[in-house]
């Protein structure tokens, strides 16, 4: 990594250490929101940004993540920290056999598939009302302890630097070097002995195992989890937030997810109409800064020096 | 060229923040002057008629509110939040009213799985919060100390007035629709377990809220054969239902309709999708013109008229209105903003509203703690007017099979 990236990662760190005791609880229940969709762009961008595979599944990993875990500690009283690990298992085995199945297809048919399997997902866990809730949502028990915004906001923050750090070394690594590989031309990348299917399917698994992860702790945040979480909303939401960050960088989907909860926020008296406004936010960027808000501000310190 | 273009982009993204947070201060500045209510409720989803009923209600009361002087000296304002009838929505709306906005109370709510996460948040940050038109019996049952009811709550509806209204017209074989949410769940369990006890045959189906394909259970009702059906569904989706139910050959002559949840029923919509299958309908109420429960209720209509220039039909118009009236009456009988000398000046409460005289019950361990259960009717749609059936001592007509 390079220095002034890594002097910048550090200061954004050390802000965000000090956040909580500056912002109302309001704008920190906003931060805690912006830290889950970190965490679901980040990864999103493990298997969109640097394999280039268009998932749809994305939002209903986070779903099985945090039902799973949801239904375990309501049902069953297991603490939340097992629950989540539980459904992290639960979504990797998922995402395991809906990956071996249509991760040779690629391209289109491989979003056609992960869209269905997501409005699958939603559908079944919006009718079994009887053990999901359905549209009345899950209550489900604070993450440990009484309930508490900055410790929610600390084990946020946790866990977004762990996943970082943790992409950060595995596109660091050789398989990260396949991933690109993968991305940049599977034919050749095959021609030198990338096992190409392999490789996506890896980084289709961890994606989803890190949606699960996102899903169990951000349910559990807010005590009351309902369909709108495995919803497609949330998935194209995820999907403007990397667009808009910019894909295939690990600073990219930070900034866009950050960048669009907080508009939200400002928009969100316009009701259904704060849809339309990234729509129309996302298409600007897709035309004018197609590498995205950390694209266009790396290429104007570019210009500048 | 290029440079020209960034140079807009950041002359246009200073003038927007600039705007935001002038928008900002204006905000705070005019905070202070004066005293916040928030409201919650659907201004969008498949009850947003809801929501514009509130509007309504809210800008009669704030009307007669404010000329009689405010509250506590100031003026009242109310900040209107919507929940799309979504409980996660509802949950960070209500929050973000109490967190951000500083309301010192909060009104309103019309789905009960929103209601049900909403008294979570406003127990947890104390606040009062007066609940118009979620039924659940948990809202109150729970006995949290800053939640109070002023509506309808399932119990109430159901043992005070459906099942009269079964007993009292011999209706012998009843099916029950319920939409899976909190409220129909709820009240299907609740005229289930009247229905046995008395000894009536029924059937019951649950149904998606959102659906708008309903033969699949209409034709297991048609094979049940019952003479009522009772259609807990609250949204347009009940429209469909009475339209479907005439297509399949369920009329009046042989099976009566009563919507249980009433304001669907009094949609503009309702004729439009329903033509003359909604001829002999019947629905749950708490307004027709004939019936005045107290002064308040005639003040009301004439303010409607001359505001609207029309006469009210959703009577959840009324409601907020209503709470709104107990709102206001609390914070000047509490003599300060504190949470804690509402709840107690609540709890005091003996006001005239529109619906009756209200006094909240204060007995803990059931649902009427903090409850307070406003007068309800049953009414009938005759060659498309409003015909009180029941209860029978306010009757306006009779009930008509044919």
């Amino acid at each position: 990594m390079k220095r002034a990236n890594l002097v910048s990662w550090c200061i954004a760190f050390v802000v965000a250490l000090i956040l909580p005791f500056l912002v109302s609880d309001y704008w920190l229940h906003s931060l805690i929101s912006g830290l889950f969709y970190v965490l679901m762009a980040s990864s999103w961008n493990l298997i969109a940004g640097y394999t280039g595979q268009v998932s749809f599944a994305h939002a209903a990993f986070a779903g099985i993540g945090c039902y799973t875990s949801g239904i375990l500690a309501v049902k069953f009283g297991i603490p939340p920290f097992f629950g989540i690990l539980t459904g992290i298992i639960l979504a990797a085995l998922l995402s395991l056999t809906l990956g071996a199945l249509c991760i040779r297809m690629g391209g289109i048919y491989l979003s056609l598939t992960t869209l269905g399997f997501s409005e699958i997902v939603r559908i079944i866990i919006q009718n079994e009302y009887k053990i999901t809730r359905g549209t009345m949502g899950l209550k489900v028990p604070f993450l440990f302890g009484n309930y508490s915004k900055i410790t929610a906001f600390y084990i946020m923050l946790a866990a977004v630097v762990l996943v970082l750090v943790g992409i950060y070394f595995v596109l660091k690594s050789d398989l990260g070097l396949q991933f690109r590989a993968v991305q940049n031309d599977e034919i050749a990348a095959a021609s030198v002995g990338v096992p190409v299917v392999f490789v996506r399917l890896t980084a289709f698994v961890m994606a989803g195992s890190l949606a699960a992860l996102a899903g169990g702790l951000y349910g559990h945040y807010l005590l009351l989890i309902t369909p709108h979480i495995p919803s497609l909303d949330t998935m194209f939401l995820v999907l403007a937030m990397t667009v808009i960050g910019g894909m295939g960088t690990m600073a990219g989907p930070v900034v866009g997810a950050l960048f669009l909860e907080i508009l939200s926020e400002y928009i969100r008296v316009y009701g259904e109409f704060h849809v339309l406004v990234f729509a129309i936010v996302a298409m600007i960027f897709a035309r004018f800064f197609p590498q995205g808000i950390v694209g266009f501000m790396g290429n104007l310190i570019k210009q500048k020096t | 060229m290029k440079r020209n273009w960034l140079k807009g982009f950041f002359v246009l993204s200073v003038s927007v923040l600039m705007l935001f947070s002038g928008a900002l201060i204006f905000q705070s500045w005019a905070a202070e002057e004066t005293i916040k209510i928030g409201v919650v409720g659907p201004r969008t989803g498949t009850a947003a008629a809801t929501g514009k009923a509130f509007q309504e209600g809210i800008e009669l009361a704030l009307d007669r509110i404010n000329k009689a002087g405010g509250v506590l000296g100031k003026k009242l304002e109310v900040i209107f939040e919507d929940t799309a009838g979504d409980p996660a929505k509802a949950a960070s709306a209500i929050e973000k009213l109490i967190t951000h906005d500083k309301v010192v109370m909060v009104v309103g709510e019309s789905h009960s799985s929103a209601a049900l996460a909403e008294i979570d948040v406003a127990n947890r940050l104390k606040v009062p919060f007066i609940i118009a038109e979620a039924w659940h019996d948990d809202i109150t049952k729970k006995n949290y100390k800053y939640v109070f009811r002023a509506g309808p709550c399932n119990s109430g509806v159901v043992n005070g007035y459906i099942l009269g209204f079964i007993k009292d017209y011999g209706f012998k074989k009843v099916a029950i629709v319920a939409e899976n949410t909190d409220w129909g769940l709820g009240i299907k369990e609740l005229a289930e377990k009247g229905l046995k006890k008395a000894g009536i045959t029924y059937t019951s189906l649950v149904t998606e809220r959102k659906s708008q394909d309903h033969y699949a259970e209409l034709n297991k009702i048609k094979k049940f054969g019952p003479d009522l059906i009772l259609a807990f569904v609250y949204g347009f989706g009940v429209h469909y239902f009475i339209a479907q139910a005439n297509e399949v050959g369920i009329v009046p002559q042989t099976a009566l309709i009563l919507e249980g949840a009433g304001p669907p029923s009094l949609w503009p919509e309702f004729w439009k999708t329903v033509g003359d299958a909604g001829n002999l309908e019947l629905f749950v109420s708490r307004m027709h013109p004939a019936v005045t429960f107290t002064k308040v209720a005639k003040e009301f209509r004439e303010a409607y008229k001359k505001k609207f220039h029309k006469p009210p039909t959703d009577y959840k118009s009324r409601s907020i209105f209503d709470v709104l009236l107990i709102a206001a009456d609390a914070l000047n009988r509490a003599g300060s903003t504190n949470p804690d000398k509402i709840v107690e000046a609540l709890e005091n409460t003996n006001l005239t509203v529109s619906s009756g005289v209200v006094r909240f019950g204060t007995t803990k361990g059931t649902y009427a703690y903090h409850q307070w259960q406003p007068p309800m009717l049953i009414i009938q749609w005759q060659d498309r007017k409003q015909v009180v059936v029941y209860p029978k001592d306010v009757a306006t007509g009779k009930l008509r099979k044919q």
